[in-house]
Protein backbone atom coordinates (compact mmCIF):
# COMPACT_ATOMS: atom_id res chain seq x y z
CA UNK A 1 0.00 0.00 0.00
CA UNK A 2 2.98 2.28 0.52
CA UNK A 3 3.18 2.70 -3.25
CA UNK A 4 -0.11 4.56 -3.60
CA UNK A 5 1.37 7.99 -3.08
CA UNK A 6 4.22 7.25 -5.45
CA UNK A 7 1.75 5.96 -8.05
CA UNK A 8 -0.50 9.00 -7.83
CA UNK A 9 2.49 11.30 -7.95
CA UNK A 10 3.70 9.59 -11.12
CA UNK A 11 0.70 11.05 -12.97
CA UNK A 12 2.83 14.18 -13.10
CA UNK A 13 5.29 12.37 -15.33
CA UNK A 14 2.68 12.06 -18.07
CA UNK A 15 2.98 14.76 -20.70
CA UNK A 16 0.31 17.39 -19.97
CA UNK A 17 -2.90 17.40 -21.99
CA UNK A 18 -2.19 20.04 -24.63
CA UNK A 19 -3.84 23.39 -23.86
CA UNK A 20 -4.46 23.77 -27.57
CA UNK A 21 -6.60 20.65 -27.68
CA UNK A 22 -8.67 21.67 -24.63
CA UNK A 23 -9.28 25.04 -26.25
CA UNK A 24 -10.26 23.49 -29.58
CA UNK A 25 -12.68 21.09 -27.88
CA UNK A 26 -14.25 23.97 -25.94
CA UNK A 27 -14.66 25.99 -29.12
CA UNK A 28 -16.39 23.05 -30.82
CA UNK A 29 -18.85 22.94 -27.91
CA UNK A 30 -19.77 26.56 -28.51
CA UNK A 31 -22.55 26.83 -31.10
CA UNK A 32 -21.50 30.40 -31.88
CA UNK A 33 -17.95 29.50 -32.80
CA UNK A 34 -16.74 29.48 -36.38
CA UNK A 35 -14.50 27.20 -38.40
CA UNK A 36 -11.85 29.91 -38.31
CA UNK A 37 -11.85 29.89 -34.49
CA UNK A 38 -11.01 26.21 -34.39
CA UNK A 39 -8.35 26.43 -37.08
CA UNK A 40 -6.66 29.35 -35.38
CA UNK A 41 -6.13 27.17 -32.32
CA UNK A 42 -5.28 23.80 -33.84
CA UNK A 43 -2.96 24.86 -36.64
CA UNK A 44 -0.04 25.62 -34.32
CA UNK A 45 0.38 22.01 -33.33
CA UNK A 46 1.79 20.28 -36.38
CA UNK A 47 1.78 16.77 -34.98
CA UNK A 48 -1.89 17.00 -34.03
CA UNK A 49 -2.80 18.71 -37.29
CA UNK A 50 -1.13 15.88 -39.23
CA UNK A 51 -3.05 13.30 -37.19
CA UNK A 52 -6.31 15.17 -37.70
CA UNK A 53 -5.83 15.12 -41.47
CA UNK A 54 -5.02 11.40 -41.48
CA UNK A 55 -8.09 10.66 -39.41
CA UNK A 56 -10.36 12.83 -41.58
CA UNK A 57 -9.21 10.76 -44.53
CA UNK A 58 -9.78 7.38 -42.91
CA UNK A 59 -12.50 5.24 -44.50
CA UNK A 60 -14.35 5.33 -41.18
CA UNK A 61 -15.62 8.85 -41.85
CA UNK A 62 -16.49 8.00 -45.42
CA UNK A 63 -15.70 11.35 -47.03
CA UNK A 64 -16.10 11.29 -50.81
CA UNK A 65 -12.89 13.20 -51.44
CA UNK A 66 -9.49 13.53 -49.87
CA UNK A 67 -9.06 16.29 -47.32
CA UNK A 68 -5.86 18.32 -47.73
CA UNK A 69 -6.29 21.03 -45.14
CA UNK A 70 -7.78 21.58 -41.72
CA UNK A 71 -10.29 23.98 -43.23
CA UNK A 72 -11.59 21.37 -45.66
CA UNK A 73 -11.87 18.81 -42.88
CA UNK A 74 -13.73 21.23 -40.68
CA UNK A 75 -16.16 22.09 -43.42
CA UNK A 76 -16.86 18.50 -44.45
CA UNK A 77 -17.21 16.96 -41.01
CA UNK A 78 -19.64 17.94 -38.31
CA UNK A 79 -18.69 19.29 -34.89
CA UNK A 80 -19.23 15.95 -33.15
CA UNK A 81 -16.95 14.09 -35.50
CA UNK A 82 -14.37 16.83 -35.39
CA UNK A 83 -14.34 16.78 -31.64
CA UNK A 84 -13.62 13.08 -31.57
CA UNK A 85 -10.96 13.43 -34.27
CA UNK A 86 -9.14 16.23 -32.45
CA UNK A 87 -9.41 14.36 -29.16
CA UNK A 88 -8.16 11.08 -30.61
CA UNK A 89 -5.35 12.88 -32.47
CA UNK A 90 -4.30 14.44 -29.18
CA UNK A 91 -4.47 11.44 -26.87
CA UNK A 92 -2.85 8.91 -29.21
CA UNK A 93 0.56 9.71 -27.76
CA UNK A 94 -0.54 8.60 -24.28
CA UNK A 95 -1.63 5.22 -25.61
CA UNK A 96 1.27 4.73 -27.96
CA UNK A 97 4.22 3.48 -25.89
CA UNK A 98 4.92 -0.13 -25.14
CA UNK A 99 3.44 -1.12 -21.76
CA UNK A 100 5.74 -3.77 -20.34
CA UNK A 101 3.81 -4.26 -17.12
CA UNK A 102 0.75 -5.35 -19.08
CA UNK A 103 2.89 -6.94 -21.81
CA UNK A 104 1.41 -4.72 -24.49
CA UNK A 105 3.58 -3.96 -27.51
CA UNK A 106 3.79 -0.43 -28.87
CA UNK A 107 0.42 0.65 -30.24
CA UNK A 108 -1.58 -2.18 -28.67
CA UNK A 109 -3.25 -0.04 -26.01
CA UNK A 110 -4.23 2.39 -28.77
CA UNK A 111 -5.86 -0.42 -30.76
CA UNK A 112 -7.75 -1.39 -27.63
CA UNK A 113 -8.87 2.22 -27.11
CA UNK A 114 -10.06 2.72 -30.70
CA UNK A 115 -11.81 -0.67 -30.82
CA UNK A 116 -13.64 0.07 -27.56
CA UNK A 117 -14.67 3.45 -28.94
CA UNK A 118 -16.11 1.88 -32.08
CA UNK A 119 -17.88 -0.91 -30.20
CA UNK A 120 -19.41 1.56 -27.75
CA UNK A 121 -20.95 3.30 -30.74
CA UNK A 122 -22.22 0.03 -32.23
CA UNK A 123 -23.84 -0.85 -28.89
CA UNK A 124 -25.32 2.61 -28.51
CA UNK A 125 -27.01 2.31 -31.89
CA UNK A 126 -28.77 -0.83 -30.61
CA UNK A 127 -29.73 0.28 -27.13
CA UNK A 128 -30.29 4.03 -27.17
CA UNK A 129 -32.17 6.45 -29.34
CA UNK A 130 -29.24 8.78 -29.77
CA UNK A 131 -25.58 8.52 -28.93
CA UNK A 132 -24.69 10.15 -25.60
CA UNK A 133 -22.27 12.99 -26.44
CA UNK A 134 -19.48 11.79 -24.11
CA UNK A 135 -19.69 8.13 -25.02
CA UNK A 136 -16.94 7.87 -27.63
CA UNK A 137 -14.47 9.91 -25.59
CA UNK A 138 -15.18 7.91 -22.44
CA UNK A 139 -14.72 4.64 -24.31
CA UNK A 140 -11.52 5.84 -25.98
CA UNK A 141 -10.00 6.94 -22.67
CA UNK A 142 -11.24 4.18 -20.36
CA UNK A 143 -7.84 2.51 -19.91
CA UNK A 144 -5.71 5.67 -19.68
CA UNK A 145 -4.78 4.60 -16.14
CA UNK A 146 -2.84 1.66 -17.55
CA UNK A 147 -0.40 4.07 -19.18
CA UNK A 148 0.75 5.10 -15.69
CA UNK A 149 0.03 2.00 -13.59
CA UNK A 150 2.00 -0.08 -16.09
CA UNK A 151 5.40 0.29 -14.43
CA UNK A 152 3.96 -0.60 -11.00
CA UNK A 153 2.15 -3.63 -12.37
CA UNK A 154 5.50 -4.69 -13.80
CA UNK A 155 7.13 -4.36 -10.38
CA UNK A 156 4.49 -6.48 -8.61
CA UNK A 157 3.42 -8.72 -11.47
CA UNK A 158 4.24 -12.02 -9.78
CA UNK A 159 2.19 -11.12 -6.72
CA UNK A 160 -0.71 -9.80 -8.81
CA UNK A 161 -0.88 -12.87 -11.03
CA UNK A 162 -0.65 -15.17 -7.98
CA UNK A 163 -3.80 -13.51 -6.62
CA UNK A 164 -5.56 -13.81 -9.99
CA UNK A 165 -4.57 -17.49 -10.19
CA UNK A 166 -6.42 -18.22 -6.95
CA UNK A 167 -9.61 -17.52 -8.92
CA UNK A 168 -10.86 -15.17 -6.22
CA UNK A 169 -9.53 -11.94 -7.70
CA UNK A 170 -10.05 -10.20 -10.99
CA UNK A 171 -6.95 -8.45 -12.33
CA UNK A 172 -8.49 -5.15 -11.23
CA UNK A 173 -9.05 -6.41 -7.69
CA UNK A 174 -5.52 -7.79 -7.57
CA UNK A 175 -4.15 -4.40 -8.64
CA UNK A 176 -6.09 -2.76 -5.80
CA UNK A 177 -4.88 -5.32 -3.27
CA UNK A 178 -1.21 -5.18 -4.25
CA UNK A 179 -0.84 -1.54 -5.28
CA UNK A 180 -3.58 0.14 -3.25
CA UNK A 181 -5.11 1.57 -6.43
CA UNK A 182 -6.29 0.08 -9.72
CA UNK A 183 -5.97 1.31 -13.30
CA UNK A 184 -9.57 2.54 -13.37
CA UNK A 185 -9.15 4.70 -10.25
CA UNK A 186 -5.85 6.01 -11.52
CA UNK A 187 -7.50 6.80 -14.87
CA UNK A 188 -10.10 8.81 -12.97
CA UNK A 189 -7.35 10.92 -11.43
CA UNK A 190 -5.66 11.48 -14.78
CA UNK A 191 -8.91 12.54 -16.46
CA UNK A 192 -9.58 14.91 -13.54
CA UNK A 193 -6.12 16.41 -13.86
CA UNK A 194 -6.92 17.04 -17.53
CA UNK A 195 -10.17 18.78 -16.58
CA UNK A 196 -12.40 16.33 -18.39
CA UNK A 197 -16.16 16.50 -17.79
CA UNK A 198 -17.46 14.65 -14.76
CA UNK A 199 -19.43 12.01 -16.70
CA UNK A 200 -16.27 10.92 -18.50
CA UNK A 201 -14.24 10.91 -15.28
CA UNK A 202 -16.86 8.70 -13.61
CA UNK A 203 -17.11 6.26 -16.45
CA UNK A 204 -13.33 5.81 -16.50
CA UNK A 205 -13.45 5.10 -12.77
CA UNK A 206 -16.31 2.61 -13.05
CA UNK A 207 -15.57 0.93 -16.38
CA UNK A 208 -15.18 -2.42 -14.60
CA UNK A 209 -17.83 -1.73 -11.96
CA UNK A 210 -20.87 -0.45 -13.88
CA UNK A 211 -23.19 -1.52 -11.06
CA UNK A 212 -21.90 1.42 -9.04
CA UNK A 213 -22.79 4.00 -11.67
CA UNK A 214 -25.65 6.36 -10.88
CA UNK A 215 -29.07 5.59 -12.36
CA UNK A 216 -28.82 8.48 -14.80
CA UNK A 217 -25.39 7.48 -16.08
CA UNK A 218 -25.98 6.29 -19.63
CA UNK A 219 -22.36 5.92 -20.69
CA UNK A 220 -20.67 3.73 -18.05
CA UNK A 221 -22.66 0.53 -18.75
CA UNK A 222 -22.03 0.87 -22.49
CA UNK A 223 -18.31 1.52 -22.00
CA UNK A 224 -18.21 -1.50 -19.69
CA UNK A 225 -19.82 -3.74 -22.27
CA UNK A 226 -17.72 -2.36 -25.12
CA UNK A 227 -14.57 -3.09 -23.11
CA UNK A 228 -15.70 -6.64 -22.35
CA UNK A 229 -16.29 -7.27 -26.05
CA UNK A 230 -12.93 -5.75 -27.01
CA UNK A 231 -11.22 -8.00 -24.46
CA UNK A 232 -13.10 -11.01 -25.81
CA UNK A 233 -11.92 -10.19 -29.31
CA UNK A 234 -8.36 -10.17 -28.00
CA UNK A 235 -7.74 -6.62 -29.19
CA UNK A 236 -4.96 -4.92 -27.26
CA UNK A 237 -5.03 -7.26 -24.31
CA UNK A 238 -1.96 -8.32 -22.44
CA UNK A 239 -0.94 -10.23 -19.36
CA UNK A 240 -4.17 -9.33 -17.62
CA UNK A 241 -5.91 -11.38 -20.30
CA UNK A 242 -9.65 -11.64 -19.74
CA UNK A 243 -9.38 -11.72 -15.95
CA UNK A 244 -12.17 -9.21 -15.39
CA UNK A 245 -15.67 -9.76 -14.08
CA UNK A 246 -18.74 -10.27 -16.22
CA UNK A 247 -21.72 -8.26 -15.02
CA UNK A 248 -24.83 -9.84 -16.43
CA UNK A 249 -27.00 -7.03 -15.05
CA UNK A 250 -25.70 -4.78 -17.83
CA UNK A 251 -26.95 -7.26 -20.42
CA UNK A 252 -30.29 -7.43 -18.61
CA UNK A 253 -30.59 -3.67 -18.44
CA UNK A 254 -30.50 -3.49 -22.24
CA UNK A 255 -32.32 -6.76 -22.86
CA UNK A 256 -29.27 -8.17 -24.66
CA UNK A 257 -28.78 -11.89 -25.25
CA UNK A 258 -25.56 -13.75 -26.12
CA UNK A 259 -26.53 -13.73 -29.79
CA UNK A 260 -26.78 -9.93 -29.64
CA UNK A 261 -23.16 -9.81 -28.51
CA UNK A 262 -22.25 -11.81 -31.60
CA UNK A 263 -24.22 -9.45 -33.82
CA UNK A 264 -22.41 -6.49 -32.23
CA UNK A 265 -19.08 -8.17 -32.99
CA UNK A 266 -20.06 -8.61 -36.65
CA UNK A 267 -21.06 -4.95 -36.98
CA UNK A 268 -17.89 -3.91 -35.22
CA UNK A 269 -15.55 -5.69 -37.63
CA UNK A 270 -17.09 -3.88 -40.59
CA UNK A 271 -16.15 -0.57 -39.02
CA UNK A 272 -12.86 -1.72 -37.54
CA UNK A 273 -11.64 -2.56 -41.03
CA UNK A 274 -12.17 1.08 -41.96
CA UNK A 275 -9.97 2.49 -39.20
CA UNK A 276 -6.71 0.78 -40.07
CA UNK A 277 -5.17 4.20 -40.87
CA UNK A 278 -6.23 5.47 -37.48
CA UNK A 279 -4.60 2.50 -35.77
CA UNK A 280 -1.36 3.29 -37.55
CA UNK A 281 -1.23 6.69 -35.85
CA UNK A 282 0.32 4.90 -32.86
CA UNK B 1 -6.23 -17.87 -42.38
CA UNK B 2 -2.73 -18.80 -43.46
CA UNK B 3 -1.54 -22.02 -45.06
CA UNK B 4 1.95 -22.92 -46.13
CA UNK B 5 4.31 -25.62 -47.37
CA UNK B 6 7.32 -23.31 -47.26
CA UNK B 7 10.07 -25.02 -45.24
CA UNK B 8 11.19 -21.64 -43.89
CA UNK B 9 7.75 -20.47 -42.74
CA UNK B 10 6.29 -19.94 -39.31
CA UNK B 11 2.59 -19.09 -39.11
CA UNK B 12 1.47 -16.85 -36.28
CA UNK B 13 -1.87 -15.73 -34.99
CA UNK B 14 -1.89 -13.17 -32.21
CA UNK B 15 -4.03 -12.54 -29.20
CA UNK B 16 -6.91 -15.01 -29.49
CA UNK B 17 -9.01 -13.92 -26.52
CA UNK B 18 -12.37 -15.67 -26.92
CA UNK B 19 -11.58 -16.48 -30.53
CA UNK B 20 -10.33 -19.93 -31.47
CA UNK B 21 -7.08 -20.68 -33.22
CA UNK B 22 -7.03 -23.95 -35.15
CA UNK B 23 -3.68 -25.25 -36.38
CA UNK B 24 -3.58 -28.28 -38.66
CA UNK B 25 -0.48 -30.03 -39.96
CA UNK B 26 0.40 -32.92 -42.23
CA UNK B 27 3.80 -34.23 -41.08
CA UNK B 28 4.41 -36.13 -44.31
CA UNK B 29 3.58 -33.38 -46.79
CA UNK B 30 4.93 -30.82 -44.32
CA UNK B 31 1.94 -28.62 -44.98
CA UNK B 32 0.31 -26.59 -42.28
CA UNK B 33 -2.45 -24.08 -41.83
CA UNK B 34 -3.93 -21.83 -39.21
CA UNK B 35 -7.33 -20.22 -38.79
CA UNK B 36 -8.32 -17.56 -36.26
CA UNK B 37 -12.11 -17.33 -36.15
CA UNK B 38 -14.22 -15.07 -33.99
CA UNK B 39 -17.72 -16.49 -33.89
CA UNK B 40 -19.39 -19.91 -33.86
CA UNK B 41 -22.08 -19.86 -36.49
CA UNK B 42 -22.49 -18.17 -39.85
CA UNK B 43 -26.28 -18.40 -39.78
CA UNK B 44 -26.19 -15.35 -37.50
CA UNK B 45 -25.50 -13.26 -40.59
CA UNK B 46 -25.48 -15.21 -43.82
CA UNK B 47 -24.59 -12.17 -45.90
CA UNK B 48 -21.51 -11.51 -43.85
CA UNK B 49 -20.62 -15.19 -43.97
CA UNK B 50 -20.52 -15.01 -47.74
CA UNK B 51 -18.06 -12.11 -47.71
CA UNK B 52 -16.08 -13.11 -44.64
CA UNK B 53 -16.44 -16.87 -44.19
CA UNK B 54 -13.25 -17.03 -42.12
CA UNK B 55 -14.94 -15.13 -39.31
CA UNK B 56 -17.11 -18.13 -38.38
CA UNK B 57 -16.28 -21.66 -37.25
CA UNK B 58 -18.71 -23.45 -39.55
CA UNK B 59 -17.63 -21.65 -42.72
CA UNK B 60 -13.97 -21.08 -41.84
CA UNK B 61 -12.87 -24.54 -40.68
CA UNK B 62 -13.79 -26.32 -43.95
CA UNK B 63 -11.88 -23.66 -45.90
CA UNK B 64 -8.79 -24.24 -43.76
CA UNK B 65 -8.82 -27.97 -44.44
CA UNK B 66 -9.49 -27.48 -48.17
CA UNK B 67 -6.63 -24.99 -48.50
CA UNK B 68 -4.23 -27.47 -46.89
CA UNK B 69 -5.48 -30.32 -49.10
CA UNK B 70 -4.67 -28.12 -52.09
CA UNK B 71 -1.05 -27.98 -50.96
CA UNK B 72 -0.91 -31.76 -50.68
CA UNK B 73 -2.08 -32.45 -47.14
CA UNK B 74 -4.20 -35.56 -46.63
CA UNK B 75 -7.02 -35.81 -44.14
CA UNK B 76 -5.88 -39.12 -42.61
CA UNK B 77 -2.49 -37.67 -41.70
CA UNK B 78 -3.65 -34.34 -40.35
CA UNK B 79 -2.81 -33.39 -36.78
CA UNK B 80 -5.15 -30.78 -35.30
CA UNK B 81 -4.42 -28.52 -32.39
CA UNK B 82 -6.73 -25.93 -30.89
CA UNK B 83 -6.23 -22.95 -28.58
CA UNK B 84 -8.12 -19.90 -27.34
CA UNK B 85 -11.76 -19.74 -26.35
CA UNK B 86 -11.13 -17.77 -23.17
CA UNK B 87 -13.74 -15.69 -21.49
CA UNK B 88 -14.14 -13.10 -18.79
CA UNK B 89 -15.02 -14.22 -15.26
CA UNK B 90 -18.72 -14.85 -15.56
CA UNK B 91 -20.68 -17.50 -13.72
CA UNK B 92 -23.92 -16.55 -15.48
CA UNK B 93 -22.65 -17.65 -18.90
CA UNK B 94 -24.02 -14.67 -20.83
CA UNK B 95 -20.53 -13.63 -21.91
CA UNK B 96 -19.31 -17.10 -22.87
CA UNK B 97 -18.43 -16.45 -26.51
CA UNK B 98 -15.29 -18.53 -26.01
CA UNK B 99 -17.21 -21.59 -24.91
CA UNK B 100 -19.63 -21.27 -27.82
CA UNK B 101 -16.74 -20.89 -30.24
CA UNK B 102 -15.15 -24.07 -28.91
CA UNK B 103 -18.42 -26.03 -28.94
CA UNK B 104 -18.92 -25.12 -32.60
CA UNK B 105 -15.50 -26.56 -33.45
CA UNK B 106 -16.18 -29.82 -31.60
CA UNK B 107 -19.44 -30.20 -33.48
CA UNK B 108 -17.83 -29.67 -36.90
CA UNK B 109 -14.89 -31.93 -36.11
CA UNK B 110 -17.19 -34.67 -34.81
CA UNK B 111 -19.38 -34.52 -37.91
CA UNK B 112 -16.33 -34.82 -40.12
CA UNK B 113 -14.52 -37.46 -38.13
CA UNK B 114 -11.60 -35.27 -37.18
CA UNK B 115 -9.99 -35.57 -33.77
CA UNK B 116 -8.39 -32.81 -31.74
CA UNK B 117 -4.86 -34.01 -30.98
CA UNK B 118 -4.01 -31.32 -28.45
CA UNK B 119 -5.70 -28.27 -27.07
CA UNK B 120 -5.34 -25.44 -24.61
CA UNK B 121 -8.70 -23.73 -24.37
CA UNK B 122 -10.83 -21.78 -21.92
CA UNK B 123 -9.90 -19.94 -18.76
CA UNK B 124 -9.17 -16.21 -18.77
CA UNK B 125 -5.74 -16.26 -20.43
CA UNK B 126 -4.90 -14.61 -23.69
CA UNK B 127 -3.03 -16.80 -26.17
CA UNK B 128 -0.81 -16.31 -29.21
CA UNK B 129 -0.16 -19.31 -31.47
CA UNK B 130 2.91 -20.08 -33.62
CA UNK B 131 3.13 -23.04 -36.02
CA UNK B 132 6.54 -23.99 -37.34
CA UNK B 133 6.00 -25.43 -40.82
CA UNK B 134 9.14 -27.58 -41.23
CA UNK B 135 8.71 -29.29 -37.84
CA UNK B 136 5.00 -28.97 -37.12
CA UNK B 137 5.80 -27.70 -33.64
CA UNK B 138 3.05 -25.55 -32.17
CA UNK B 139 4.11 -22.99 -29.58
CA UNK B 140 1.66 -21.06 -27.45
CA UNK B 141 2.36 -17.85 -25.60
CA UNK B 142 -0.13 -17.71 -22.76
CA UNK B 143 -0.62 -14.53 -20.74
CA UNK B 144 0.49 -15.03 -17.16
CA UNK B 145 1.87 -18.52 -17.91
CA UNK B 146 4.64 -17.91 -20.44
CA UNK B 147 5.39 -20.09 -23.44
CA UNK B 148 4.32 -23.73 -23.80
CA UNK B 149 4.63 -26.29 -26.58
CA UNK B 150 1.31 -27.89 -27.42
Amino acid sequence: MKDVEEIIKSIEKLPPFPVMASQALKILDDPGASVGDVISVVQYDQAITANVLKMCNSAYYGLARKVHSLREGLVLLGNTQLKEIILASTVVKFFQPENKGYDLAKGELWKHAVATGIISRVISRRVSESEPPSLFTAALLHDIGKAVLNSFVDRYFEEIIALVDTGDYSFLEAESKMLGINHAELGEKIAKSWDFPEDIVQSIRLHHRPEEASAGDVITPIVYLANVITLSMGIGIGRDGLSYRGKQEVMKRYGLKPKDLQAIIIDFYDEYNKVQDVLKLA
Amino acid sequence: MKVSDDPAATLITHSLGSCIGVAIYDPVAKVGGMLHYMLPESRLDSNKAKNQPLMFADTGIPLLFKACYKLGAEKKRIISKVAGGSQIMDASGVFNIGKRNYAALRKIFWRNNVLVDAEDVGGTSNRTMRLNIPTGELALKVSGRGEIIL
